[in-house]
């Protein structure tokens, strides 16, 4: 479904990607982990087209990616939650998710938002402000939400549990999967929390220093010498 | 050809002299404030003004009117900077409109306090025009305070990249939060900038009355030109301005002497629009005009 | 739109203010003015709010759609209602001119089309051959008679400018409501956020722009016919774009109405009461009222009714 190869993304003197290239198939759901400044949200922002690479290529079920801006690439049906989130400012959350809808999935389907905003547990806040009204999880819920809202194919998820105390976490998991199950998606999944990963996603991806440096499940992925030396951060090769 | 040629570059060059020391001002109230202080050329031909008033009533020399100018500039200044200082939210629009408004008031008063009359110095020293290199004109007045445009602006750019009250000022332009954490107190440091800009905007003033004609609509007129030079400048750049000033001078003076006086002001606007187009940091990077 | 709200203004609109001013030409020609102002500003207003662009430059498009009516009209035979459509077309094409502004910041976007008006301004000088060049157009045609009603009168003007004006303010209003007024909002602060789930953001603008750009146009081609003449200095005037801002910030440019309410008032005093009291710095006080707005009610004087009419605490939403 999604394609990326050869991409290479550079700040100035420093390359944030260096020939990245794999794939992700229709409703599969993958893991994206690795030390802080791998690479991983910069990942995520040339998929959803916030930034350019400076070589390689990116197709979306067979269509080619780098010319579109973001706002086609949502319409495309990539859904992207940021770290640190992003509600619409002077908006109720009900409002953000008619928002992404009406733009992201070009319809209004009222039953559809409350669907989502049963499932993500924001039905109670639904007519509070998006950016003063709401907690810690429940933006990361919005987060989420506006995502779904534009009936994505492709979700990608940036640290949505992180801030998160661990039955928070769990609680989240669940509804993340439930979020999967019930829409059919494809996910790539990006996550310190190793335990967390391990269990949702029967497919882990490793970048380090802008490289991806492992590629299978889980337990081969977090045995796997090269990964490990990334994290506790002894000299890498 | 050659002769014209060169005689318009030299004027529009002493032109960008005063441009300069205008546009300057108005670059570092918009560094430190992050605002554009629309009210700024009023500021500069109230200090005109002030030099004619003068003039007219006790016959002072114009640069004897310096200080006079200055004080009724600088205490403008400050209570432009008093009440923008009390725009709580909104703060790039609402300090436009304020500008703005505050603008139209100084044009109006000075519509009201002399009429709608042309004036200029009567000071025939300064009318004086002076030759140089046997070839090139210039009215005495154009070139001193050409010259002495060049000094206080090396003074302001010292001032800025040495003093205490100087590395203030570019702390607060460049990161705010950080230079308030520094111990840098943003309300003095404003209130410094005004008044630098303020001391600037009083020597441009004089140079306008002594070099060429004033009239109320002007303020305007100037407050855009400035501002013009800081975009193609790009705001942060001292010698950046200078040369943007120049650019815009010896356009300007081309255009009248080869094609219209008519379209003098159509030229710096046709360059302003190219450089926010085509290099929107300005040619000499800085500060950016893009909102992504 | 609330009918509490928009049938007052239609009763007065079409029935009170006809029958008492009908045989006053003085004061009609006044409120036609004033509405001429309030036509400007409710378009600033829209550009302003749901774009998030402050323009200084309207009279940009105030000239554009002038000249191009009067000269569409004149040279080319249409006839003046048509004019009046192309007017606001002709603006409409001049702000796909301006386009590349939208990239700008805020300051920067509102200078810009101040340098386009002052382009556009001498563009309509030198184009003597079409634009008449300095010394203008006389006699451009009035409106003519249709059903009967002769609307070339002051009369006959004031009810087409006031159909104009509420025509563009109910336009406000709906795209105010709909999705893309929630999406225009949200842009403000959060444009990054909105592109992500789909929002074109940049296209938006653009459509606010020439949303504006067409209104501003049409009152402008009005305004030719309505006095007949035009030139350059006159058509292309910092007035055009002094009077509507100070308009609409004093009557409240986040609301439909405010601009409208805000030029009468404005309009009105300026004519019969600063005039004669400052006959030379009258404009004076619009500079006060612009900056005692901003520093005490930013909302502006509509929003400011409302609460107190609420009891303080509602707050004045875009």
């Amino acid at each position: 479904m999604l394609t990326l190869e050869g991409i290479q993304v550079s700040f100035g003197g420093v390359t944030a990607l260096r020939n990245v290239t794999m794939n992700v198939a229709e409703s599969e759901t993958v893991g994206l982990v690795g030390p802080n400044g791998a690479g991983k949200t910069t990942l995520f922002n040339v998929i959803s087209g916030v930034v350019h690479p400076v070589a390689g290529r990116l197709s979306f079920r067979g269509i080619p990616l780098l010319k579109e801006p973001e706002y086609k690439r949502a319409r495309m049906g990539i859904g992207r939650s940021f770290q640190i989130p992003q509600p619409l400012h002077q908006c109720t959350v009900r409002e953000n998710l008619i928002v992404a809808q009406r733009f992201g999935a070009g319809r209004r389907d009222e039953s559809r938002i409350d669907e989502i905003l049963d499932l993500l547990k924001l039905a109670h806040k639904a007519d509070r402000d998006a950016v003063t009204e709401l907690a810690l999880t429940e933006h990361k819920a919005l987060e989420v939400g506006k995502a779904l809202a534009t009936d994505p194919s492709l979700l990608l998820l940036d640290e949505v549990l992180a801030g998160l105390e661990t039955a928070g976490k769990r609680a989240f998991m669940q509804t993340l999967g439930e979020v999967r199950d019930r829409f059919k998606l494809a996910m790539i999944v990006i996550e310190h929390d190793i335990p967390t990963i391990s269990t949702l996603c029967p497919r882990v991806v490793v970048l380090n220093f802008g490289e991806l440096i492992a590629d299978g499940t889980p337990e081969a992925v977090f045995r796997d010498p090269q990964v490990i030396r990334s994290y506790t951060g002894e000299a890498v090769a | 050809m050659f002769e014209l040629t060169l005689q318009a570059l030299f004027s529009g060059l002493l032109a960008g002299g005063y441009y300069a020391t205008v546009a300057v001002g108005l670059a570092l109230v918009f560094g430190t404030m992050r605002v554009i202080n629309l009210a700024h050329g009023e500021l500069v031909l109230l200090a005109a003004y002030v030099a004619y008033a003068a003039e007219a009533r006790y016959g002072l020399n114009p640069v004897l009117c310096i200080p006079m100018a200055l004080v009724v500039v600088c205490v403008s200044s400050a209570i432009v900077y008093a009440l923008l200082a009390r725009i709580e939210e909104d703060r790039e629009i609402n300090s436009l409109i304020l500008t703005f408004g505050l603008g139209i008031i100084l044009t109006n008063l000075i519509l009201m306090t002399w009429a709608a009359d042309i004036h200029s110095t009567t000071n025939a020293w300064f009318l004086d025009s002076v030759v140089i290199a046997d070839t090139l004109f210039a009215m005495r007045s154009e070139v001193v305070f050409f010259v002495g445009g060049l000094v206080l602006m090396a003074a302001v750019h010292l001032w800025l990249s040495r003093s205490w009250q100087g590395r203030a000022v570019r702390a607060l332009s460049s990161n705010r939060n950080a230079a308030k954490l520094m111990g840098v107190d943003p309300r003095k440091t404003e209130i410094l900038s005004f008044l630098v800009a303020g001391a600037l905007s009083t020597f441009a003033g004089i140079a306008i009355y002594t070099g060429k004609t004033i009239f109320p609509a002007l303020g305007h007129i100037i407050t855009v030109k400035a501002f013009i030079i800081t975009v193609l400048a790009g705001m942060g750049s001292i010698p950046g301005v200078l040369i943007g000033a120049v650019m815009i001078g010896v356009i300007e003076s081309f255009t009248v002497t080869f094609a219209a006086a008519s379209l003098q002001e159509l030229a710096g606007m046709v360059l302003f629009l190219v450089v926010l187009f085509v290099a929107p940091s300005g040619l000499f990077g800085g500060k950016k005009a893009l909102s992504r | 739109m609330n009918p509490r709200i928009l049938i007052p203004i239609l009763v007065a609109a079409y029935l009170m203010v006809p029958l008492a001013f009908q045989s006053n030409d003085y004061i009609l020609g006044l409120i036609v003015a004033a509405l001429t102002i309030a036509g400007i500003a409710v378009a600033w207003a829209l550009l302003g709010n749901l774009g998030g662009m402050v323009s200084f430059g309207h009279a940009a498009f105030f000239g554009v759609g002038s000249y191009t009516s009067a000269v569409l009209t004149m040279k080319a035979g249409f006839p003046v209602f048509a004019g009046l459509l192309m007017g606001g077309i002709g603006a409409a094409i001049a702000s796909v001119a301006t386009m590349p502004a939208l990239r700008l910041k805020g300051p920067y976007f509102a200078l810009a089309i101040l340098a386009y008006a002052h382009i556009f301004q001498i563009l309509s000088v030198q184009m003597e051959g079409i634009t008449g060049g300095a010394g203008g157009l006389l006699s451009i045609p009035r409106f003519p008679t249709v059903l009967g009603v002769d609307f070339g009168g002051k009369l006959g003007g004031y009810f087409i400018i006031v159909t104009v004006v509420i025509l563009a303010a109910l336009a406000y209003d709906a795209i105010r409501r709909s999705t893309w007024g929630l999406a225009l909002k949200a842009m403000h602060d959060s444009e990054l956020a909105t592109r992500v789930i789909g929002v074109p953001s940049t296209q938006l603008k653009a459509v606010m722009l020439v949303v504006s750009a067409f209104i501003t146009g049409v009152v402008g081609a009005f305004n030719a016919h309505f006095i007949n003449f035009l030139e350059p200095d006159y058509a292309f005037s910092g007035t055009w774009t002094v009077l509507p801002i100070a308009a609409a910030i004093f009557g409240g440019y986040r609301t439909v109405w405010g601009p409208v309410l805000g030029a009468l008032v404005i309009y009105l005093f300026d004519q019969l009461l600063f005039k004669e009291i400052l006959p030379h710095g009258h404009q004076l006080v619009l500079g006060a009222l612009m900056a005692g707005m901003v520093l005490w009610s930013p909302g502006g004087l509509v929003p400011g009714l409302i609460r107190r009419r609420k009891g303080g605490g509602a707050h004045a939403h875009a």
